[in-house]
């Protein structure tokens, strides 16, 4: 199946302190057929980053240390990487200024928490079709 | 983020200072001298304050192609380009001679530098338009570094960027000098006209109203922002906004048809202007005229401001909140000014259509301007796809070039839906 094919090709980076969240975020996505790298902090998250090259990136917001927005800014700065990811913000962007700041970060879009899983993955889909991924 | 990236900037790619130096080390020891040019791009916060930030990303690009292609087809094989600060927006241009050239003289300098200024103001003004060209103002202040063996040559080549950043920041000073005796003449001489910018029905694509925009006749005052900026430092706010009041109401007749509405801006400071009022607007039919009132100017006496709005809407006036949603008020502030028309903040509109934060946010104000029986604007619509996902989630009215480009004689329609505007700029004699 040709979304299959597109699914298999694009690394998910998932970033979340809770290693419940991520497992759960990880296997589900897993079985819709993403490549799934799990980073459990800011600074693991850039390591990973650099190293697996993902097309998208879910990044939980509250994290000890680099935050979830911290991350989200050196992401889409990043020379080389940067312009080709998209990054989903895992958080409750609840009212209007919080989303104002998330612009200012670079962020692309984002889920609410505690998030459903089935519009986790109805959000990635339509971030990866913002990729222009070849078929 | 490791160091690596402070060598290069992540943007242009161009290198840092520090990380600059030691490539050029030698030729600077071999030739004796070093000119350093340094690049104040002094109104690209402004832009992105207006635009947003990814509107200042595209222009750095462009500035620093046009200043990398600049380099190359000048054949400066010694010279180097660099950003003075990653993530910042300033350049640097290290100036060695070439190795047939004695050496560098002031004349060769200062041609140098405007033919790079000219190719920057060209290739700005092809990608992004005239409005942000006009916004782009470019100081170059220079310094001539000759090579001191006993100082160390990075101490010698920051002194010179210092150097040269305050004498790109004395030339600032002295164009504001110049810009603001034009704004004494512009003023004198009432020697501004008015652009009307069509606004276009999502529903209809027929004109809705025309939104005045004042410019004026001078080059150095082409730019709204620009001029206002001026008058603003210089206490002339009144006067110029007086001017253009005025104008934009002059002009109604020949450029408005029957039914269209006049969107006029209106500073809240002017609020507290005398001499504005219900009746020196003289419109002959006040409920044509939208005022209005930006987001982003802080409104000081907030119960007298809406005592002075209650009486223009008594009139008939009708009210907009222009540069809703640019983050310094909240959906509580719009609403407690009632206004018949909301008009988003341009940093919304620029690539919606990459961004579903921005869609969501644009969606929520359509929700919010339906309860309260506002309709919302977009402007500042430049794409195709802009225009589809702003008429997806529900936005009334659009106003922008993807519709209606401005040429010599108005603004043309370059799309089916941007509808059939009449002549609609006027050039005033001094």
């Amino acid at each position: 199946m040709e979304t299959n094919s597109i699914a298999s090709r694009t690394q998910i980076l998932v970033v979340d302190d809770n290693p419940d969240n991520a497992h759960i975020i990880r296997d589900y996505l897993e079985a819709r057929g993403y490549p799934i790298a799990v980073a459990y902090d800011g600074e693991e998250a850039m390591a990973l980053f650099e190293k697996v090259q993902p097309l998208v990136v879910l990044l939980d917001v509250m994290m000890p240390g680099k935050d979830g927005w911290q991350v989200c800014r050196d992401m889409k700065l990043h020379p080389t990487l940067g312009k080709k990811i998209r990054v989903i913000m895992v958080t409750a962007l609840d009212d209007w200024m919080n989303k104002r700041q998330a612009l200012q970060t670079g962020a692309d879009d984002y889920v609410e928490k505690p998030f459903e899983l089935a519009k986790l993955a109805a959000t990635v889909e339509r971030n990866i079709a913002m990729l222009k991924v070849p078929a | 983020m490791d160091s690596r990236n402070f060598a290069r900037d992540s943007l242009t790619h161009l290198p840092t200072v520090a990380a600059t130096i030691d490539s050029v080390r030698k030729d600077i020891q071999a030739r004796g001298e070093l000119v350093v040019l340094y690049f104040n791009f002094d109104r690209y916060a402004k832009i992105e304050d207006i635009y947003g930030w990814e509107k200042l990303d595209a222009l750095l690009e462009t500035t620093a192609a046009a200043m990398r292609a600049f380099v190359k087809e000048s054949n400066l094989t010694l010279s180097q380009l660099m950003v003075a600060n990653p993530h910042d927006d300033d350049f640097v241009l290290f100036h060695i001679p070439e190795k047939d050239v004695s050496a560098a003289s002031e004349a060769d300098i200062t041609e140098l530098t405007i033919r790079l200024q000219e190719r920057i103001t060209r290739d700005v003004e092809s990608e992004h338009g005239e409005s942000i060209a006009a916004l782009a103002e470019t100081y170059v202040g220079r310094s001539h570094v000759y090579y001191n063996p006993k100082i160390r040559l990075e101490r010698q080549i920051y002194r010179a960027m210092r150097e040269a950043a305050a004498a790109s920041k004395s030339l600032e000073a002295r164009e504001i000098a110049i810009k603001l005796s034009d704004l004494r003449d512009t003023l004198r001489a009432r020697s501004i006209y008015i652009d009307y910018h069509p606004i276009i029905s999502a529903d209809t694509g027929k004109v809705f109203g025309y939104e005045a925009l004042a410019r004026g006749i001078m080059k150095s005052m082409r730019s709204p922002e620009v001029m206002f900026d001026i008058a603003s430092q210089s206490d002339l706010i009144w006067d110029l906004s007086r001017l253009c009041r005025a104008k934009a109401v002059e002009g109604m007749k020949d450029h408005l048809s029957e039914g269209q509405l006049l969107f006029m801006n209106v500073d809240p400071h002017d609020f507290t202007d005398p001499a504005f009022t219900e009746a020196e607007l003289a419109v002959p039919d006040p409920s044509r005229v939208v005022i209005e009132i930006t987001e982003r100017t802080a409104i000081k006496d907030y119960p007298k401001f809406r005592e002075r709005l209650q009486a223009f809407r008594d009139m008939g006036y009708r009210f907009a909140v222009d540069d809703a949603g640019s983050g310094y008020a909240g959906l509580g502030s719009i609403a407690n000014l009632e206004p018949d028309f909301i008009k988003l903040d341009i940093s919304l509109i620029n690539c919606i259509d990459a961004n579903f934060i921005k869609q969501n946010l644009v969606e929520t104000m359509v929700k919010f301007a339906n309860d309260q029986g506002a309709q919302v604007i977009a402007e500042g619509v430049e794409r195709g796809e802009e225009f589809e996902v702003v008429k997806q989630l529900g936005v009334h009215l659009i106003q922008g070039f993807f519709l209606h480009k401005p040429g010599t004689h108005g603004f043309v329609p370059i799309h089916p839906r941007g509808g059939e505007p009449k002549q609609t700029v006027t050039h005033l004699s001094r």
